[in-house]
Order: C-alpha cells, then structure tokens, then sequence
C-alpha cells in the first residue's frame, strides 16, 4: 500500500491505511500518514475523522476537538465524528457536550453501545434516544432505588429529568436536521472502516461492565459473519489477509498459527508470478492454487490485498471459490 | 509423455515440459504462443515457490485475467499448460494428473 501512495499521491486509499495502523497500535505512523494526506486532500472528511480518532488515542485531546468539529462541520450525520466529539468532551469534563454528541451518535445508530455505555455513565437514567417525544417535565420512575431510599435518589431523579430533556431534544432536532445533508457516501465509509474504541477510556469500572468485558476492536469485524461461514467448512484449515508487500492485515486461523512467515512467502510468490505474466502478456494474476503434500494454499488477489485460504489436499476448490468470491466483494468493500 | 492427450481439449492452448533452468525439453503450442517464453516463466515461478514453501514437488495453478496456467513440477521436468479461462478446467487438471 505504501508504494500506491508514492503512484498517486492523490490516493484517497491513505486513510484506510491509517486506519490500520491505528488500529493496530501505530498510532504515530497513522497520524503521519494522515497529515500528509490531508495536506493534498484537506476536504477529505473520512480522514479528518480517523485522524480526530488518532489524536484521541494519543491523548491529544485538543487537537482531536479541533480536528473533529472540523470534520463535523461538512459531516454532522458522522456516528464516529459526534461519538468522538464525546468521549473527547468528557475527557475534558464538558459532560453536557458530551451527553449531547452521545445523544447524537444514537440518533444515528441506535445500535452504537459504546455510545450508549457512556450516556448511561453520564446520565444514570435509562437512554431513551428513540423517544424523543417524552416531555421534559414527565417524572421518570426509578421503582428498584425508591424501595431502598424513598426520599433522596427520586429528588435527584426529577432535578436532572427537569434540566437535561429541554436541551436534549433541541440538540436532537438540530441532529435530525443535519442527517438531511448529504454526506452519507462518507459517512458510510466511516461506518466500514472505523470502530469506536470505547474501551480504552479509563473510568472506574461498574458491575455491568465488569460482567461484560468489552470486545477488542477487530479492523474487518464486518467480514467476520462471512469468514464464520467459509471456516465452518470442514475441510478449510484457516484464512488471512495479507497486504501484497507481505504484511499481515486479519487473521481467520481456528487455532494460533504465526502467519508472518506465511504472508511474505505468499507475496512473494505472488509478485514474481505477476512479474512472470505480464512479461508474457497475460494481465495481472487473480489467483492461484498451490498444492503441497498435506494442504492446499489457495490466494486470491483483491485490490492491494491478498486473501488466502489453507485447506486440507481433500477440499473443493469450486465450493472454496464460491464462497470466496462473496469475501473478496465484502473486502473490496472495505479495504479498495 | 503424450502431450495432445491435453491439447486437443477445447480451448488449451499448449502444453510443454520444461527444465529445471527453463528450458523446453518438449512442447505443443498452438500458433502465436512462445513455449520458451512459457518454460522459462514455469521454471521461475516453480524455483521461486519451492524456495519459499519448500515443497518437493510443486504443483500450482495461475488464473490470470486472459488464461489459466497449469505448472507441475514431474521425474522428467516441469510440466505446464497454457489454457484459455473459458476451458474446462477440471478436465485440464484430471488429464494432467493422468499423464504425469
């Protein structure tokens, strides 16, 4: 991928490798390349947002701000710009801003928990984003803590359902307005590659969250139903993605298998052959079947990734393309 | 080893054995296709795999944009056949098998 950019250094494609740098702990490296992208692409609002993600990561609060409201001015439908425009604010301790960019990120996507985890954080009554009819005076029950103390928790209850609808709702009409604009195309690009890493905030834990400890953030959780269905075939040993310069980018292996090795060979065997055809005039290389003793290697070039598949020397290399040629659609998708 | 046992299935357009160094040792090329340049590339490709997965006897199958390659690495030298993509390729790969 790196060698892409140095093709065209117009290539929108920097972002996405970013994306996986950060999300592989390469934060520096993600924000270099970001900057450098954004100085050829400023309107570039994907990038603002991973880059807004990248500065949070490192701390870099103020930045992070400056960056998303950057972004969130031509993308105000962003889940992840108003998700991270809140964990940044509550960083700050701004917790009204934040509340109001959580509300925001569930008007958006309802299903956003992380979101949905720091709003009830922050505001202990129940999120109730979906019903934004409830009116701002209603008294909200809270039966389990008015049996234990009758008096205090209910006061509290009604002092803060009295101050926060009013400006909740209003923050929420602005949201469903700004969802009109059209920037979707980014927004969904936003959806596919980012993840909200939530769980790196330091809080003091709740029994909730100790109960259900949060799930590490996978770069291509969305291939991960159709790779469940290639793997659940008998015969398959395991699946990876690797770039086409040897760099591993996800792993499908049942069990722990160092892939490093693995990955190199493949893109080398890849390129020389590619090399190979071209010099023969045969176009580029779309995939190729390996078979050893004991397994069958099958790669399959998509974009600059490769995806390869390890079965036993008894599998259907048809059924085996069949179900790759829906992965490759979905990693085309997310990686280009 | 007879090679029109595959070339006179519809749609592949050569098969050949080729030397370790790449050399033809035997071919059957449809006219306009350069079974040297066809050795030479099996031969690379078969050294640069068994060099990497450190195989004994490679066997592999190339699907580019234009053709489907066969490349099998055999006693008597490195067997391949140029086929175009439309081929029966399951029939390519058992006529193979049979005659190596």
């Amino acid at each position: 991928m790196p060698d892409e950019l140095t093709i065209d250094s117009g290539a929108l494609i920097f972002a996405t490798l970013a994306d996986v740098y950060l999300s592989s702990g390469m934060i520096d490296e993600a924000i270099s390349i970001l900057e450098d992208g954004l100085s050829r692409n400023p309107q570039y609002t994907l990038a603002k947002v991973i880059l807004g993600r990248a500065y949070y990561s490192k701390n870099e609060i103020d930045k992070a701000i400056e960056v998303l409201e950057d972004a969130y001015k031509t993308a105000k439908n962003s889940e992840n710009a108003n998700f991270y425009l809140g964990q940044c604010y509550k960083k700050l301790g701004e917790d009204d801003k934040a509340i109001e960019f959580y509300e925001a990120t569930l008007k958006i996507n309802p299903n956003n928990e992380d979101a949905r985890k720091e709003l009830e954080t922050l505001k202990p009554t129940p999120v109730q984003v979906e019903q934004p009819e409830l009116e701002p005076g209603a008294e909200v029950a809270a039966p389990e803590e008015a049996e234990i103390e009758p008096a205090a928790p209910i006061v509290e209850e009604q002092e803060k359902t009295e101050i926060q609808p009013e400006p909740v709702i209003e923050a929420e009409e602005e949201r469903v307005e700004a969802i009109a604009l059209p920037s979707e195309q980014i927004e969904d690009k936003v959806e596919e590659i980012s993840e909200p890493i939530g769980a790196a905030e330091k809080r003091p834990p709740e029994p909730e969250e100790l109960a259900q400890p949060e799930v590490p953030f996978v770069p291509l959780e969305a291939l991960n139903a159709s790779m469940k269905r290639l793997l659940s075939i008998a015969a398959i040993k395991g699946a990876f993605i690797s770039s086409k310069d040897g760099l591993l980018i996800q792993s499908y292996y049942k069990e722990e298998v160092d892939l490093e090795e693995m990955c190199a060979m493949i893109a080398a065997i890849h390129n020389e052959a590619e090399q190979s055809f071209k010099f023969l005039r045969e176009g580029d290389v779309e995939k190729f079947l390996i078979e050893k003793e004991n397994e069958t290697i099958c790669v399959m070039a998509v974009g600059e990734s490769l995806l390869t598949i390890v079965t036993e020397p008894e599998a259907k290399p048809g059924l085996l393309y069949v179900y790759a040629r829906s992965i490759i659609n979905e990693i085309k998708e997310i990686l280009g | 080893m007879k090679l029109d046992t595959i070339t006179k299935i519809p749609k592949v357009l050569g098969a050949g054995i080729a030397s370790t160094d790449g050399f033809v040792i035997e071919s059957q090329f449809t006219v306009g296709y350069n079974a040297e340049k066809s050795a030479a590339m099996a031969a690379q490709v078969v050294n640069r795999i068994k060099q990497s997965l450190n195989i004994e006897k490679v066997s592999v199958i190339f699907y580019t944009q234009n053709s489907v390659f066969f490349i099998k690495e055999t006693e008597v030298g490195i067997f391949f056949v140029t086929c175009h993509k439309d081929a029966n390729i399951g029939l390519v790969k058992i006529k193979i098998n049979k005659i190596t």
